[in-house]
């Protein structure tokens, strides 16, 4: 099947148009090496499948996200290449378009954001633009699909032809340098020449290594340096050859945007920016952050998400019950099979699943946030606090993504450029509350804090992220000394999101947990059911001279300190290393109650609600979970941090869980 | 300055050169160079960052790297 890279600038509709173009997704992993997510999907005319590829404004990579589409030009194969543009920003994206071009590969363009140029009071020539490239050119709205099949045909079917590849003259003295590395590889690379060379000249390192294992490091140093001084040699200037290589590029992309473009004058101002005068404004912009979450934590665990996880604990433990009842002694089935696919599964699993529609709005939020193009302003409003304490306001981004799931928002900190504070965003994004531990606290606050669910709740995410920063401050200080903190973004427009992507990005990050509640927490209760009906004095022993008790019971004088030193919680603790949600299932295996409700009138009688409290911080900040300890190994590709992460968790639960307990009990609160 | 604009304030980019390396690269990106009519749009409070429209894109930069910027006003 034809391959065919997706490739763009950021913010110019590239997921949109990859959504609407595909159908579904043939696969979703990672790019070789590195844990940026790789989307292949197949066109709906099923004639190719098309590779999402992270967007960037040159080949030429700061951040290892870009350098994903540097690498795939330099060792992966591909037949065609469909490059999407952002009509209201052309000069921009058109460098981008000139190293396609100049790298030789067929390209289709999707031209994108027509409607905003226009109400910029752009009009472009689309016939004169593919003209000009010597591609194919297509009109397309990403976001509603209008013109999508077309140029879905035009990229599948037409034989495209590789576009004008000498567009750009660099001047004598590069144009010389480029024909010199041709003559040095002598036809070994399969790759252009001319490429090659530019992007050695404006300094790609991916590039530069691949050309090393060709030539020697001193060859192509000293044929950087020749070219470079016959540059400042002929135009009379010092200049950097990437500078001038920009300059060339950019005085090629204003001729073809002055044939290509009429502007007049009859530009509004645009609705983006009086959203921006209010939302980064200078007293309201926080204040305005602030509020979005707390309506977003009300929504999600008072208004609307906890009355729906009562009607489907209510449908769970009531019809479902009865009904897996009645068909299991209707089969037969021995007592042994009963009591494990009803106290251990349906108790297990069912106590898990009771949480997806509280997630799912949590998640549509998060991706109601990313879509809008609110995301990127908070980075902006939150720099200047993060930067007081060595970061920089786009690790905000990840740790907000990790309120859905650590996993992703440890990935998304590929999109901070400078190593220390990635690695930094990387140990502390596990702080973050994620959706996981949200079950735990919805049984908590259900049994104890009725009154103020919500905030109870949204105390614990504060904590989370105060316990990050206060954290952040101490290790910039510490243990990753030095490096200057940098913080350059860009504000997209803002978007109207649509229905059908927010529900398509919703349940893509949701449906991880419903995936998880069939696989890993069904096992876990399985293996958890097992330990609790075997014993050392037999089978079906009474729970507390269970297996899992005994095992319970040696960690349990730890953490009396902290308030729970009941075996029930260390067990339950256990489990909650393989997923958070798993301390869920397992305290209804334990308690052996068929719903919440039962469980939270039994959890009065085992904690204090200052008990409670404790145990929700200990849960919220102990460990990250299996997957997310995985993912920081890829991550950081360092057994050290990886152990560290760990370890740093546990010290700073334990420290304040116990000054919360010990502190809250001398106040005289229980 | 840029960094010494106010808000509303317009000026065209004379030189860019003392900005930090990374900056420059990521601001040459965004196609704002030497030359570049720029417009401050917000300043955030506590020395917080900039944000900064021009030819119709709004980017975020620190304070402190936009009063390394010089501009003149237009």
């Amino acid at each position: 099947m034809m391959n065919i890279a997706l490739i763009g600038n950021p913010n110019t509709g590239k997921t949109s148009l990859f959504n609407n173009i595909t159908g579904s997704y043939e696969y979703v992993g990672n790019w070789s090496g590195v844990t940026v997510e790789k989307k292949v999907g197949i066109f709906k005319n099923g004639k190719g499948q098309l590779i999402d590829l992270p967007g960037v404004y040159t080949l030429n990579p700061l951040s290892k996200d870009e350098g994903v589409v540097t690498n795939f030009f330099l060792s992966e194969s591909f037949e065609k290449l469909l490059n999407i543009l952002d009509a209201s920003q052309l000069r921009r994206n058109l460098h981008l378009t000139l190293q396609l071009l100049e790298y030789g590969a067929p390209v289709t363009i999707g031209l994108n954001m027509l409607d905003v140029a226009r109400s910029r009071g752009i009009e472009i020539d689309i016939d004169k633009l593919a003209a000009l490239l010597g591609v194919s050119v297509a009109p397309v709205v990403a976001r509603s699909g209008k013109g999508v099949k077309d140029l879905a045909e035009m990229v599948t079917d037409e034989i495209a032809c590789p576009g004008k590849a000498n567009l750009v003259y660099y001047g004598k003295a590069v144009e010389d340098g480029v024909l010199e590395l041709g003559k040095m590889l002598n036809g070994r690379t399969n790759q252009p020449v001319r490429w090659l060379a530019l992007q050695l000249f404006e300094g790609n390192p991916f590039v530069r290594s691949y050309l090393e294992s060709y030539l020697s490091a001193e060859q192509l140093n000293s044929l950087v340096i020749s070219v470079s001084e016959a540059q400042n040699r002929q135009t009379g200037k010092e200049q950097a050859l990437d500078q001038v290589i920009h300059r060339k590029r950019s005085e090629a992309i204003d001729k073809i945007v002055n044939a290509v473009a009429a502007k007049s004058d009859d530009k509004k101002v645009p609705l983006t920016e009086k959203v921006d005068m209010i939302v980064t404004n200078k007293f309201l912009g926080i204040p305005i952050f602030l509020l979005l979450m707390y309506v977003m934590f009300m929504l999600t665990f008072d208004w609307l998400g906890f009355p729906l996880s009562d009607a489907l604990d209510a449908f769970l433990s009531g019809p479902v019950t009865a009904g897996i009842t009645a068909a299991l002694s209707a089969a037969g089935a021995s007592s042994f099979i009963e009591d494990l696919v009803l106290d251990g599964i349906v108790a297990g699993v069912g106590g898990v699943l009771v949480f997806v529609p509280q997630i799912f709005i949590l998640f549509f939020f998060i991706s109601l946030l990313e879509d809008s193009g609110y995301m990127a302003r908070v980075a902006l409003v939150m720099d200047r606090l993060m930067e007081s304490v060595g970061l920089n306001g786009k690790a905000f981004i990840p740790m907000m993504i990790g309120f859905g799931c650590n996993v992703p928002g440890i990935m998304a900190a590929r999109t901070i450029e400078t190593p220390k504070e990635r690695l930094m965003t990387i140990l502390l994004t596990p702080l973050m509350s994620c959706s996981a531990r949200l079950p735990v606290y919805a049984l908590f606050v259900g049994a104890f804090f009725l009154g103020n669910k919500a905030l109870v709740v949204l105390s614990l995410y504060v904590l989370g992220v105060v316990a990050a920063l206060i954290l952040a401050k101490v290790f910039s200080k510490t243990l990753l000394k030095g490096e200057t903190s940098v913080f350059v973004i860009e504000l997209p427009p803002y978007r109207l999101p649509q229905a059908r992507a927010l529900w398509r990005s919703t349940w893509d990050k949701g449906k991880g947990f419903i995936k998880k509640a069939g696989t890993f927490i069904f096992a876990g209760s399985v293996l958890i059911w097992l330990l609790s009906y075997a014993g050392p004095e037999g089978v079906n022993v009474s729970m507390d001279e269970s297996y899992l008790a005994s095992l319970g019971s040696i960690f349990a004088p730890l953490f009396a300190p902290i308030g729970f030193g009941t075996w029930q919680a260390s067990a339950s603790l256990f489990t909650g290393f393989l997923a958070k949600e798993s301390i869920i299932s397992t305290m209804n295996i334990i308690y052996f109650v068929p719903d919440e409700a039962t469980l939270q009138g039994l959890m009065a009688s085992h904690y204090t609600p200052l008990a409670a409290y404790s145990f929700m911080v200990f849960i919220l900040l102990y460990i990250p979970c299996l997957a997310t300890t995985a993912t920081i190994y890829k991550e950081t590709a360092s057994k050290r941090w990886t152990a560290f992460s760990i370890l740093y968790a546990l010290a700073i639960a334990y420290i304040l869980s116990l000054v919360i307990y010990q502190g809250g009990r001398l106040l005289g609160l229980s | 300055m840029l960094g010494k604009l106010k808000t509303g304030e317009k000026g065209r980019i004379m030189n860019i050169a003392g900005a930090d390396q990374f900056v420059r690269r990521r601001l040459l990106d965004f196609g704002i160079a030497e030359g570049s009519e720029v417009c401050v749009k917000c300043i955030l409070p506590f020395g917080g960052p900039v944000m900064v429209e021009s030819c119709g894109q709004c980017i975020g930069i620190r304070r402190k790297e936009a009063l390394r910027i010089e501009v003149e006003r237009v």
